[in-house]
């Protein structure tokens, strides 16, 4: 995508990290120049004037996306993880399952330990289910696909993370499905996106980082590429798809009309890479792989602490952080210290200044650094492990944790919401579905089927 | 009118967060205000900049993070007035000043909404705005160890020495302000039909720790840590090294380690039972990297990744794993 900015020129920046049938996706005009528009906004403010309803309104009583019914495709990870924000929101999200193909994440073997295994157990399918609803329904039946077809005519969004063409092949492509539906909003999360050369390519995860040019950039110093520790590309296509999803469901209500959204795992991670990007843009280079370095802070990294494999992070913005940190470290002196008493030099001197830190790091403990560092206002934080994380006192201080009673496992920790909610109820409302925990529920309630029929297409496995 | 044309969007703050929530927004029709303190954005003064010559205006990431957008300066401490004027003209507000800084800039939820009850407000900050951190001063560095990615990251290391490792850029940024751009748009499609508005207090390192894949699980689960270091739980799994570059490896599933050994050219060791299915690969994953590694020096990257395409013969409907290789993007390395 080429943008023509007055001052830095014409610019081949990275596009959409998602395709959209309705073309709302434009760059309409580059970044602004700082100030640019003062005087033509103020124009268009309101006149100062006191508060319409000085009244605070009655909170809601219910979530924002109350209402909203999406029938879920998705499985494994990236979808599951995009659902299950729409779920996080009050979305009614039904997950289509069936025996036959159990989603894999039911069977990952992470049980609870000294449980036996079970399609109910396991923590990661746990976790991306969270609020969601589960209906068994074997689509390769005429029958079973008939019903579908009347679940998408009560649904607002249809979400999938099949590969190419499998929705197509099922007779569910875009135009089937708003032929059932006229305003259906449709997320498709593929590889490579549905369209383009690379579009039937298989495209995992974990091969997001590399292909998207994140792993080049990320390394230690004078070492290899490396991945990023998780496999990127699934959760951030996921949560790409839910924005993308909440966009589309704010202009449907404004024009009557929906959308088809198509989330390419590479093109979503591709979008975050854009420092490197731009700088090839406009030097034809990247940066070296420079560990945790950052190319103006310093120090800017993390550091060794008493214990095993304990680390500690610690990063100065700016002069008065450094001042701050030499003063908390007890070393007025080197506030003074000419070899870092600007950023310039502190990045000129990183090696020695990472050495004299390391040697007062080393000798204590991660929370005491980070506990005296953070009091001087110095970011500093510890390397959270797993363990850490259930531990860790933040979290449990804003309801950061779900732990809801689930049948099988117990109330088990999960990691909830990551937000707060001022007007509206908060936390997660129900923990993940058993495998067709809800089949008859949403036969009875969303497609009004009786309970003989019910029955009868359990015996002849259409709901399985 | 379509997309979000014509939804009014006010975004305060520095750097990513808000930035890309409202990029976002502004992409795809939104009227985005950003309004700057009197120095600018400080992704204005970051680069990476034309020649490495700092420059406000030319800075790559400013540019990329805020098309769409028209830029206001603003003294919001002194010019209160202003805030107010622009906090009634918004349908939206978006910001990621920390709470000290809140406090200082008279950002508040509870003054804005008898401004205008129908706002929709999204905090963006690195620990949220309550609990025993809120005040605690963060970088993207801060939150991903707080999160806990930098303690996974890079991943099947084999050097203890080497510290954990931050992904490159402002990522703890842009997930920031993805999962604010979820609530937000969600919260405003509410307030469509309701008139009412709402606050979004979002934690960037609670965002954070609920995608560290199956690590936290694994803890409260099965009581077992992952970490930076340790072995692959399947294998191949990996970057390789080829005559001419790089190439990212991934086999999920048999029958993408049986392709890759008829790719190979079926050599003896690829029939070994210490090579057959994945527990047995990964248990035995240093001896077979030496095999691997001495077979891709010898190919060359786009060639191997052509031989790779789909497979040709699978079912309709199938949506099994296909030869799992793909090619390591690498822009060509500064001139030295």
């Amino acid at each position: 995508m080429d943008v023509e900015h007055p001052k830095a020129g014409k610019l081949t920046h990275l596009g959409a990290p998602y395709r959209l049938r309705e073309p709302w996706w434009q760059v309409r005009r580059p970044a602004p120049q700082l100030g640019e528009h003062t005087a033509e906004v103020s124009a268009e403010l309101p006149s100062p004037s006191r508060p319409p309803n000085p009244r605070p309104p009655t909170p809601n009583s219910r979530l924002p996306l109350a209402g909203v019914r999406v029938t879920d495709f998705t499985w494994v990870w990236a979808g599951p993880f995009g659902t299950m924000h729409l779920a996080h929101l009050g979305a009614e999200v039904i997950k289509v399952e069936s025996n036959a193909r159990v989603d894999i994440t039911r069977r990952l073997p992470i049980y609870p330990k000294g449980m036996e295994a079970g399609v109910n157990r396991s923590g990661i399918f746990n976790e991306w289910s969270m609020g969601k609803k589960s209906l068994l329904l074997n689509v390769a039946k005429p029958k079973g696909m008939e019903i579908i077809k009347e679940l998408i005519k009560q649904s607002d969004v249809v979400v999938d993370n099949f590969a190419t063409g499998v929705m197509d092949n099922l007779g569910l492509s875009y135009d089937e499905l708003k032929q059932i539906k006229p305003d259906i909003i449709v997320a498709s999360i593929s590889g490579f996106g549905h369209s383009g050369p690379r579009k039937k390519y298989m495209g995992y995860g974990p091969a997001m980082a590399p292909v998207s040019g994140l792993s080049s950039l990320s390394g230690y110093q004078g070492g290899s590429p490396q991945e990023v520790g998780i496999s990127y590309g699934d959760p951030n296509s996921g949560i790409h798809a839910a924005a993308a999803v909440c966009a589309a469901l704010v202009a449907r209500k404004r024009t009557g009309q929906g959308q088809y959204i198509d989330v390419s795992l590479f093109d979503a991670v591709a979008a975050l890479v854009s420092e490197g990007w731009m700088d090839y843009v406009m030097n034809g280079t990247q940066p070296e792989r420079d560990g945790n370095h950052d190319p103006v802070m310093a120090p800017h990294n993390c550091f060794r602490c008493a214990g095993e494999d304990a680390w500690v992070s610690i990063a100065c913005g700016s002069d008065e952080e450094w001042q701050a940190l030499c003063q908390a470290m007890g070393e007025p002196q080197l506030a003074s210290d000419s070899r870092f008493n600007t950023a310039a030099a502190r990045k000129a001197n990183e090696d020695e200044l990472e050495k004299l830190l390391t040697a007062w790091t080393a000798q204590r403990d991660r929370w005491a650094v980070t506990q005296v560092l953070q009091e001087a206002g110095v970011a500093a934080f510890p390397a959270l492990s797993a363990s850490d994380l259930a531990e860790d006192k933040q979290l449990e201080a804003r309801g950061a944790f779900a732990r809801l009673p689930h049948p099988e496992v117990g109330p088990r920790l999960h990691m909830g919401i990551p937000w707060l909610l001022a007007e509206s109820p908060n936390g997660v409302r129900a923990p993940a579905p058993l495998l067709g925990q809800h089949t008859d529920e949403i036969m009875r309630d969303v497609l009004g089927y009786a309970p003989e029929e019910i029955a009868r297409l359990k015996e002849e496995k259409v709901l399985d | 009118m379509q997309g979000l044309e014509d939804v009014k969007v006010l975004e305060l703050g520095h750097l990513a967060p808000a930035a890309y929530a409202t990029k976002l927004m502004a992409d795809l029709g939104a009227n985005v205000v950003k309004a700057e303190e009197p120095g600018g954005d400080q992704s204005r003064w970051r680069g990476p900049f034309p020649g490495g010559k700092a420059d406000p205006e030319q800075s790559g990431l400013f540019l990329s993070l805020n098309t769409n957008k028209r830029s206001v300066t603003l003294d919001v401490a002194q010019e209160q007035d202003r805030l107010s004027q622009l906090v009634q003209w918004a349908d939206i507000l978006v910001h990621d000043y920390a709470p000290p800084r809140m406090a200082e800039l008279g950002i508040d939820y509870p003054a804005f909404r008898a401004l205008n009850p129908r706002l929709v407000m999204c905090s963006i900050t690195p620990f949220g705005l309550t609990g025993p951190y809120k005040d605690y001063n963060a970088y993207d560095i801060t939150v991903a160890n707080a999160g806990g990615w930098a303690w996974l990251s890079p991943g099947a290391s084999d050097y203890p020495d080497l510290p954990p490792l931050k992904a490159y850029g402002q990522q703890t940024g842009f997930q920031g302000g993805l999962a604010a751009t979820v609530a937000t748009l969600g919260a405003y499609y509410r307030a469509l039909e309701t008139g009412r508005g709402e606050h979004i207090d979002l934690s960037t390192q609670a965002y954070v720790s609920s995608f560290m894949e199956q690590s936290f699980v694994h803890y409260t689960y099965s009581e077992r840590v992952a970490s930076r270091l340790g072995k692959r739980l399947l294998y191949p799994w990996g970057i390789y090294e080829c005559q001419d570059g790089l190439i990212f490896l991934v086999v999920a599933e048999e029958d993408q380690w049986e392709r890759l050994v008829d790719l190979m050219g079926n050599p003896e060791w690829g029939s070994w039972e210490i090579f057959q299915g994945g527990i047995e690969r990964a248990k035995n994953q240093d001896v077979l990297k030496m095999y691997l590694d001495e077979w891709f020096q010898q190919q060359k990257v786009h060639e191997l990744f052509r031989m790779c395409r789909p497979w040709p013969s699978l079912p309709k409907t199938s949506i099994s794993a296909r030869a799992g290789f793909l090619w390591m993007w690498n822009i060509p390395r500064r001139a030295s």
